[in-house]
């Protein structure tokens, strides 16, 4: 590569190793299932390296990659959405657009997750730190745990909810001290 | 009904007609799109938090990145490709390495560039400094015992840690036996001896403190510092000297590979065959110096030093008594607290009497001039010093708490107190009545009545009977010199 598209490439890997974790959140938010967003990623990266060059030199990354990330959502909901039980566009639209405001506090709050991780116990910790690595089996982890599928499910998404809301009450406090 | 048709959502068990009230419910409800967003957002951290977790501490497999397994555009962007193949594989691997080592200084069993994961290492000797995924630097200096449980995660069972946290690493924790301390961003310390309680010092900006047991964490901020002990944390004095920084590596590491040991040995090799020697204490040797002091890293990775901690820690120093020494130098390698008491003892003549004149008291003041004090001295007319006693003119402690070499030379035929700062001449005091100095039990860190607390570490003592001209201890500090 020439130098000068050498400092470029460094630019963009800098700006987007810094901001990938919110851009897959982001994108998270808007689609089923965690996998189909590690495909949009994939899919997302490869057109903000595309696009890098129409981003004005210091400009905000992030929400011009929230913009790109948006649309990319959008077609794959057009293109691989169809034949799957998914949001209507209007509903992806809006919550983009509501998510991308949002987006300071929502990243507090997964900071905060660490924290509230700290209070779960450390069996339960253990059962859902493997129900979310990447290749698991939710059948095994179930299994493991002594619960039918659905129960797993049930728990998961209790525990979903606990952790919000101790994630709320950590950004409260934050906010009263 | 809200709470059942995003659970079926997440776990992807909804069904058609659960899909279409979810997709009405979300369009008319702006609280109901929140509480989706919040739900999902935490989802996605969660996942990101499992990409870091490791069950039980082992090197991670790195996983192959999925995506060479699919995307035709691949094809089409070569450039691209190659563009994102390296950011993948960067990812990839962020996810999986906790942390790199920046720099192995006369550490054994790591080397620079190394990728540390859940793995526990156990260093013997030297420092090591680290930089994590989240761009936290950390030094650890040996001996220590520690291990990553995730980027922003790390167990210390022993050691010493300085760390400084960018925002992007804020919330980083150090878990200790005895309790957590963490970090919301800036400089902080954990000392975890090999006996005894560990410590907390922040150095700049805030870090919450929790003891193991304890309900109740602490706010600390710059300039704090606590002990846990027993399930609680009690504030004590800041120990900045204890710590190597992050921006003090560098120094040291150019330091050692400059030979810089090697020189020190030999420079220390020619003053013990010097006839007017007293005492050189490398705190090298076996022998047990007795005094109340905890044996830590010197300035050399795997070499020793007392360090004084407590009030009426010391250490006993019987040399030299019984005659008189018309000339005398006193050097010394130290690291030192600015904080501490009014005065903080570099060496103390246990007597002080002015039936024995001479006795000497050598000394760092509370504005952190050097002082040189023997009993019976009288200032020469037109001293600019105001309590009587020879002083250095500039402060001998650097902002931070690095390595300095002290020293001061006694004349008392020349009638003079002459005072060196890292081998330069500071400044000279006259005097009217000079008596030969004399020597004898003594103590270093402290004096009897337990007032003149020294916070830090000493090493390379030196007590010699003949006045070193500035030459000499120029060199003496360029070849004791750690830093480069």
């Amino acid at each position: 590569m020439p130098p000068t598209d050498h400092e470029r490439h460094r630019r963009f890997l800098r700006s987007f190793t810094a901001h990938e974790p919110a851009i897959r959140a982001h994108v998270r938010r808007l689609v089923p299932a965690r996998a189909d967003a590690d495909d949009i990623m994939q899919e997302i990266s490869v057109v903000l390296w595309e696009k890098f060059d129409s981003l004005a030199e210091g400009a905000d990354f992030k929400p011009w990659a929230f913009g790109v990330a948006r649309y990319e959502v959008l077609a794959w909901l057009r293109d691989r959405g169809r034949d799957r039980l998914v949001l209507d566009e209007e509903v992806v639209s809006k919550i983009a657009e509501e998510t991308t405001a949002l987006e300071p506090v929502l990243e507090r709050q997964r900071e905060a997750l660490e924290h509230c991780m700290q209070k779960v116990p450390a069996d339960q910790r253990g059962l859902l730190m493997q129900a979310y690595q990447p290749e698991s089996s939710i059948q095994e982890v179930a299994q493991n745990s002594g619960r039918s599928v659905p129960g797993f499910y049930q728990w998961l998404h209790r525990m979903r909810q606990k952790l919000l809301e101790c994630i709320r009450r950590v950004l409260a406090e934050e906010a009263a001290s | 009904m809200k709470a059942e048709l995003m659970a079926a959502y997440l776990s992807g068990s909804i069904t058609p007609p659960q899909m279409q009230q979810l997709n009405a419910m979300l369009l008319a409800d702006a609280e109901a799109r929140r509480e989706f967003a919040e739900l999902l957002n935490v989802d996605s951290a969660l996942a990101a938090l499992a990409a870091d977790w490791t069950s039980t501490p082992k090197a991670a497999q790195p996983k192959p990145a999925r995506w060479l397994t699919s995307s035709p555009r691949w094809i089409t962007a070569a450039a691209a490709c190659i563009a994102m193949l390296l950011g993948a594989w960067y990812w990839q691997h962020a996810h999986t390495i906790y942390a790199t080592v920046s720099k192995a200084a006369g550490v054994q069993e790591l080397t620079d560039g190394a990728a540390l994961r859940g793995e526990t290492h156990d260093i013997r000797a030297g420092s090591v400094s680290l930089i994590t995924a989240r761009g936290a630097r950390i030094v650890i200096e040996a001996p220590a015992e520690f291990r990553f449980e995730s980027a922003q995660r790390l167990h210390m069972k022993r050691g010493r840690l300085a760390a400084d946290v960018p925002p992007t690493a804020k919330g980083f924790t150090v878990i200790t036996p005895s309790g957590d301390a963490v970090d919301l961003g800036t400089r902080f310390g954990v000392d975890v001896p090999t006996s005894g309680a560990a410590e907390v010092h922040v150095f700049q900006g805030e870090v919450i403190a929790k003891a193991s047991g304890a309900h109740d964490k602490q706010s600390l901020r710059g300039g704090d510092a606590v002990t846990f002990a027993a399930g609680a944390s009690t504030a004590r004095e800041l120990r900045s000297a204890a710590f190597i920084q992050p921006d003090e590596m560098p120094g040291l590491t150019a330091g050692l590979a400059a030979g810089q040991r090697a020189q020190a040995e030999g420079a220390l090799a020619a003053l013990r065959k010097d006839p007017a020697l007293i005492a050189l204490l490398d705190f090298e040797s076996a022998e047990e110096l007795p005094g109340v002091y905890r044996k830590v890293q010197g300035r050399w990775p795997g070499s020793h030093a007392p360090e004084f901690v407590n009030v009426g820690d010391h250490l006993k120093l019987d040399v030299g008594g019984g005659r008189d020494w018309p000339q005398l130098t006193l050097a010394a390698w130290v690291r030192i607290d600015r904080l501490g008491a009014p005065y903080q003892s570099l060496l103390h003549t246990d007597g002080w009497s002015q039936n024995n004149p001479g006795q000497v008291h050598w000394i760092i003041n509370r504005d952190t001039t050097m002082r040189l004090a023997l009993i019976g001295n009288v200032l020469a007319p037109g001293s600019v010093e105001r309590q009587g006693h020879p002083d250095s003119r500039t402060p001998v402690l650097p902002e931070q708490g690095r390595w300095v070499h002290l020293a001061a030379v006694y004349d008392s035929a020349q009638k003079t107190a002459r005072f060196y700062l890292n081998g330069q001449f500071d400044s000279e005091t006259r005097l009217q009545t000079a008596p030969p100095a004399r020597l004898g039990p003594a103590q270093i860190g402290n004096w009897n009545q337990q007032d003149r607390k020294l916070s830090g570490r000493v090493d390379e003592l030196l007590l010699l009977g003949r006045a070193m001209s500035d030459a000499e201890i120029h060199a003496l500090h360029a070849a004791g010199n750690p830093y480069r």
